[in-house]
C-alpha cells in the first residue's frame, strides 16, 4: 500500500499562481510524492473539499486520477496548525507546536493510531485543517492491517521529504510505503 | 501576434519600458540634461539597470527651434547608437528620426527600431526599415510638418482619423516589406493635437488596440497632461501615471517614458488588475 500525504494550501491551484511561486519547494516535493503514489493506478483521495480540489490539480500535474473506490494508493490532503507564530493566519496559539509535534512525530514512524486518535476539538481551536483526514488515514491503515490478520501491526516505511511552516502553517509531505 | 524589434522577440502579453535618451541640448523635459555623450550613456546605463526593454536615441526635439540639418542630427546620434550597441549587445536601441537618411545611418551602427514620431513625413523611411529589418513605429500627425505645433487643428472624429492613419501607414509598412511582427502603431499624444484631442484618444485607446497591432504610447510629461491638471514640466509625473494606468487597461504594449521605474510599476499593476499578468508573489490568505 502506497500513502502520500501533501498540503492542503490554496497557494498550490493554479488560481492563485504567482509569477515567483511563494511555496516552490513545497510544490516540488508535493508532485514528486503525487507522482510516486498515482504512477500505478487511480488513488483514493482522503481529504475536505479544499483538499479534493488541491489533490485534483496534482493529480493532473502528474498524469494521474483519483477513484471513489477504496485502494491500495491512498494520498491524503491535510496539514497542521495555522497558528504557529505572531504573522501566521490565526496569530500565535504556542499549543500548536505541540500538537503539531505529535502529528509529525506519528507520520515520521509511520504510526497509524497516533494519527486515529487525533483531537478534533483543540485540532480545530488550533486551525488544523488536516485532522479529519489524518484520523481516517490512520483508521484506514489500522483497519488494513487488521484486514490482512497480521499478528502485528502492518510495517510501515515512512519518508518525510518537506517538514516547515513558512508561513506559519505547517506543512508535511511524507510517504508511505505500507507492507504486511 | 509576438513583436519583432530588430534583434529582440516579445511574447504577445510583454509590456515593454521605452525609456527616453535625448542627445539635444533643448528638449522640454530635461534641458539637454543628457546633451554630453557622457550623460547620455550614464542615462542608458541607468534605464537598463531599472529594467528598460528599449531606449530610444533622439537627436531633435519635437518642438520648434533651431534648424537641425541631417549631418547634425546624424553627428548626434550615429556614433552614439555605435557605442551603445558594442556595450549592450542585446538591448533594443530605437532611434526617433523622421528622416530615412538618418534611418539608414544608425540601422548601419545596430539600431533595432525607428521611431517616426512624424508620421511618414518622409516615404522612404519603411524602405530603410525593410532593408535593415528594423521594426518601426507609425504615428498619427494629422500630416502635419515635422516639428510644428498644432494650430486651431480639429477633427470629425480624432480617433478614426487617427485610425485612418496609422494603420494606413503600417499597411504601406508592411508592403514596403517590413515584417508584419515589426510594426507598431502610436497614436501620438499632442503631435497634431489639442489636449481635448489627447484625452478623448487615452479615453478610446482600446479601439487602437483593438486592430491588432501593438500600440505605443508616448505620454510622458506632455503638455496635455500639463494643462489637464495646470502643472509646469516637471510637476507632470502623477498626471502621466494616471493616464498610463488608462493606457495600461486598454492594452497598450509599449510605453515611452522617462521616468522608468514608476511607469514599470504602474503599467505591471494595472495588467495584473487586468489579468493579463499574474501577482510577483501572493501569499496572502492562500498559506
Amino acid at each position: 500500500m502506497r500513502i502520500a500525504v501533501v498540503p492542503s494550501a490554496p497557494v498550490l491551484l493554479p488560481q492563485y499562481a504567482s509569477l515567483t511561486d511563494p511555496v516552490a519547494e513545497m510544490r516540488a516535493a508535493a508532485l514528486d510524492a503525487v507522482r510516486w503514489v498515482a504512477s500505478e493506478g487511480p488513488v483514493t483521495v482522503l481529504a475536505d473539499d479544499l483538499g479534493h480540489r488541491v489533490a485534483r490539480h496534482l493529480l493532473g500535474e502528474v498524469g494521474g486520477r483519483a477513484t471513489d473506490e477504496p485502494g491500495e494508493r491512498v494520498l491524503v490532503v491535510a496539514d497542521g496548525s495555522a497558528r504557529r507564530g505572531e504573522k501566521a493566519p490565526g496569530h500565535l496559539d504556542e499549543r500548536a507546536f505541540g500538537y503539531d509535534a505529535a502529528i509529525g512525530d506519528a507520520l515520521r514512524q509511520g504510526d497509524a493510531k497516533a494519527l486515529a486518535v487525533l483531537d478534533p476539538e483543540l485540532g480545530a481551536q488550533l486551525l488544523v485543517g488536516g485532522v479529519p483526514a489524518f484520523r481516517a488515514l490512520g483508521e484506514l491503515v489500522v483497519h488494513h492491517g487488521d484486514l490482512r490478520q497480521t499478528a502485528g501491526d502492518l510495517r510501515v516505511r515512512a519518508d518525510v521529504d518537506y517538514d516547515a511552516d513558512p508561513y506559519g502553517v505547517q506543512y508535511w509531505v511524507v510517504r508511505w510505503q505500507c507492507d504486511s | 501576434m509576438t513583436l519583432r524589434l530588430g534583434r529582440r522577440e516579445f511574447a504577445d502579453d510583454a509590456t515593454l519600458m521605452m525609456a527616453i535618451v535625448n542627445r539635444t541640448p533643448d528638449s522640454f523635459y530635461d534641458k539637454g540634461a543628457t546633451w554630453a555623450e557622457g550623460k547620455a550613456f550614464d542615462r542608458i546605463a541607468r534605464v537598463v539597470e531599472q529594467g528598460a526593454e528599449i531606449v530610444d536615441i533622439g537627436g531633435i526635439k519635437a518642438a520648434p527651434g533651431a534648424e537641425i540639418d541631417v549631418a547634425e542630427e546624424k553627428r548626434r546620434v550615429v556614433d552614439f547608437v555605435a557605442k551603445v550597441r558594442a556595450s549592450y549587445p542585446d538591448l533594443v536601441i530605437s532611434v526617433d528620426t523622421w528622416r530615412a537618411e538618418v534611418a539608414r545611418a544608425v540601422c548601419e551602427a545596430g539600431a533595432d527600431v525607428i521611431n517616426d514620431a512624424w508620421g511618414g513625413a518622409d516615404p522612404g523611411l519603411v524602405d530603410v526599415a525593410a532593408e535593415f529589418g528594423a521594426a518601426i513605429v507609425c504615428t498619427h500627425t494629422g500630416g502635419v510638418t515635422p516639428r510644428t505645433r498644432p494650430h486651431r487643428r480639429e477633427y470629425d472624429d480624432v480617433v478614426a482619423a487617427v485610425l485612418s492613419d496609422t494603420v494606413a501607414y503600417a499597411e504601406r509598412a508592411v508592403a514596403a516589406g517590413v515584417d508584419r511582427r515589426s510594426v507598431v502603431i502610436d497614436p501620438a499624444h499632442d503631435f497634431g493635437k489639442n489636449t481635448f484631442h489627447s484625452l478623448e484618444l487615452t479615453r478610446r485607446l482600446d479601439e487602437m488596440v483593438a486592430t491588432g497591432w501593438p500600440v505605443l504610447v508616448s505620454l510622458s510629461n506632455k503638455d496635455f497632461v500639463g494643462e489637464t491638471l495646470d502643472l509646469p514640466v516637471g510637476e507632470r509625473l502623477t498626471g502621466t501615471l494616471a493616464t498610463t494606468a488608462i493606457c495600461a487597461l486598454a492594452g497598450a504594449r509599449i510605453y515611452r517614458v522617462h521616468e522608468v521605474v514608476e511607469t514599470r510599476q504602474v503599467v505591471d499593476m494595472v495588467s495584473s488588475i487586468a489579468g493579463r499578468r499574474l501577482p510577483a508573489r501572493a501569499i496572502r490568505g492562500l498559506a
